[in-house]
């Protein structure tokens, strides 16, 4: 289980981790084939096991650069049904608008993944525990947490290969800023501003951590993202079971240095790799796909 | 009272229960609005709403899940209008917020402990109407709401501010122009702002808190503040970075019907024009439900929208949100007295 298997683990004792990257030329290619070979490749331990995917949903998005595009996340579920998954839901909680159904509605999620009421749960009007945070980086000490969340088997963060704003980047370890509620939060979740970023997605991810991570960036966002930003093509998908060397890769290929992003650096203390030498790479070489992102002039010293 | 023909019981072709998960196959829209088919209509979502209180009188957020604040207090104010004066819906609805309210006089948010002035105000509101009894608990409600500041422009933001300086064009606004928050301790944002407008715009003089119309002047600039450039509202963020932020419905309309009292005032004139202007390409039954009930209280008379709602209903069973079974009633029955204009309205500087 995400949440009660979380292990703090440090570098020096933690295997080395393995993320793919691969080559996707836009969203009308074979996306289900590539995920699907990814998956049977990286083989996440997913047979018999509750499966959650968690996209990253933020407001609804015409131009499609906002959001997790649906073909990434239906390649997904049929990849983890077909490796033996017991159930696969998609479940998000958007931080900018309480109208989930409209942001799913113009995404067209449902036709995609099918009727919404059995495989979609809106995370922000779910019913929550209060769990301890696993670290006490931030003011939080304490995470009211989604109950479907907490009860997944197996945990996957979906995000959009994106800048931010505040923090630099956005990817899989911050995407889990979704699985807190906006009915405790509000909207946006300013709870978690006010707590401190770089020290709440530390927190969030070392509560329930994501068991896997799926990054769509054929399509992401550069600039003044993640909202505002404009669209930029990478071509990839990248995947693995460490979302800090996910993220860490992911990086590289927007052309930053991982190792200068606040909260990947203290994530890498306890929650994954983030050192290129910790992590074996396939699929494509991060040379051969890095497209340098346009990032905002606070954020010029994250270039590499 | 309500514009609309009294409700009829469920005919055979509306009959597919809802949230209980029953197959609603046999939900069948008729294919335009007409005076036989709103009542209908409204009255399937009413009897949903009905159906779905918690035997502890509340309503979760979503069929089946336990009692929260929010959902319970848009289920009351949307089943109010309908019931009778001794109805047990609405007393067990208010004995559930009575038992709810914190020591400290606020709602607590869907944690059911940690407070919030959003389900304050809306528990308030929904009180509000409902027996004498309740005004030591909505005064309760409005002197917490009124004692209660948002962070941005207390010593620790200017501190804060001070060590972090940041371009001037980071976030456009006035942080002095405070309005209320999700939470205590984070900052203004536009909807419980608005909420909480709405409850002290409508609270009784005996009960009003001597603060009420300091807060009420300062919160309606603040909305105005807010307003994105081209008119409507998102979540508060009108400009990052020197981008204009995107308006979205939801906020919009509940930052209009605040503001209803100043419908001159250039920015409402905006919003509600951008409003009309999106109603067109509203996709979800939510946005359809608040749009289509701003522009009734700003006097537009917006086409009827009973099919639409049939329709959105049958896609997605509304995700089963209490809240928005709610609004759709809300938006089907006509105009609320909580949204009447305010006798008390004065204009913001």
């Amino acid at each position: 289980m995400s949440y009660s298997n979380v292990r703090l683990v440090p570098p020096f004792q933690r295997s080395p981790s393995r993320v793919a990257i691969r080559a996707v030329s836009s969203y009308e290619a074979d996306v289900e084939a590539v995920v699907m070979e990814t998956l049977q490749e990286l083989r996440p331990p997913v047979c018999g096991k509750s499966v959650l995917i968690k996209p990253n949903f933020v407001e609804p998005d015409i131009g499609g650069v906002i959001n997790t595009h649906p073909i990434v996340i239906r390649a997904a579920r049929e990849a983890f049904l077909r490796l033996g998954a017991k159930s696969v839901i998609i479940a998000e909680g958007p931080g900018h608008e309480r109208d989930t159904e409209g942001i799913l509605e113009v995404l067209q999620l449902k036709d995609y993944i099918g009727p919404l009421d059995r495989s979609f749960t809106d995370l922000n009007t779910d019913e929550v525990s209060q769990v301890p945070t696993r670290t006490k980086a931030s003011k939080l000490k304490s995470l009211f947490l989604s109950k479907t969340v907490l009860g997944a088997d197996f945990v996957v963060s979906m995000p959009k290969m994106k800048t931010h704003h505040w923090v630099g980047v956005t990817l899989a370890l911050k995407n889990m800023f979704g699985i807190v509620p906006g009915n405790c939060y509000g909207w946006p979740k300013n709870v978690l501003h006010w707590a401190g970023l770089s020290e709440s997605i530390l927190d969030i991810n070392s509560t329930v951590r994501p068991d896997f991570a799926i990054v769509d960036g054929i399509v992401g966002m550069e600039g003044n993202g993640p909202i505002q930003g404009t669209p930029k093509a990478s071509c990839v998908i990248v995947a693995g079971d460490d979302p800090v060397a996910v993220d860490a890769t992911c990086a590289r290929i927007m052309g930053l240095v991982p190792e200068r992003i606040d909260y990947l650096k203290r994530a890498a203390l306890l929650l994954g790799h983030m050192e290129e030498n910790k992590i074996e790479q396939l699929g494509e070489t991060i040379g051969s796909v890095c497209r340098p992102f346009e990032i905002l002039p606070e954020f010029q010293s994250l270039r590499a | 009272m309500s514009k609309n023909p009294p409700l009829k019981s469920m005919s055979c072709n509306l009959a597919g229960r809802g949230f209980g998960m029953l197959p609603v196959k046999d939900l069948e829209c008729p294919s335009e609005n007409n005076q036989q088919t709103l009542p209908l209509i409204h009255g399937f979502f009413v009897d949903l709403l009905r159906g779905e209180q918690n035997t502890d009188g509340g309503w979760g957020y979503r069929s089946g899940t336990q009692s929260a604040v929010e959902p319970t207090a848009w289920a009351a104010l949307a089943l109010q209008p309908l019931e009778p004066p001794d109805s047990k819906i609405l007393s067990s609805a208010s004995e559930w917020l009575l038992r709810a309210q914190t020591s400290e006089g606020a709602w607590p948010t869907g944690s059911g402990s940690e407070p919030g002035c959003w389900v304050t105000a809306l528990a308030c509101l929904a009180l509000l109407n409902q027996h004498g009894r309740d005004e030591e608990a909505v005064a309760r409600g409005a002197r917490w709401l009124c004692s209660t500041w948002p962070a941005e422009g207390n010593l620790m933001w200017r501190l804060r501010k001070h060590l972090h300086r940041k371009p001037e064009n980071v976030v456009r606004q006035d942080d002095s122009l405070r309005g209320w928050n999700w939470t205590p301790g984070t900052a203004s944002w536009v909807e419980p702002t608005a909420y909480s407008l709405l409850l002290l715009q409508n609270i009784p003089d005996h009960i009003r808190p001597s603060q009420a119309g300091e807060r009420i002047r300062l919160a309606e600039r603040m909305l105005y503040d807010r307003s994105c450039p081209g008119g409507g509202w998102n979540t508060g963020n009108p400009l990052v970075y020197g981008v204009p932020g995107v308006p979205r419905t939801g906020p919009t309309a509940w930052a209009l019907l605040a503001l209803r009292n100043h419908r001159d005032h250039p920015a409402s004139a905006e919003g509600i024009e951008w409003l009309a202007r999106a109603l067109k390409g509203i996709r979800s039954p939510g946005a359809l439900a608040l749009a289509h009930l701003c522009l009734e209280v700003y006097g537009h008379n917006p086409a009827p929208v009973d099919v639409d709602f049939c329709n959105f209903y049958k896609k997605n069973q509304f995700l089963q949100s209490v809240p928005v079974v709610a609004w759709a009633s809300l938006a089907l029955n006509g105009v609320p007295f909580w949204l009447k204009p305010s006798p008390a309205a004065r204009s913001p500087k």
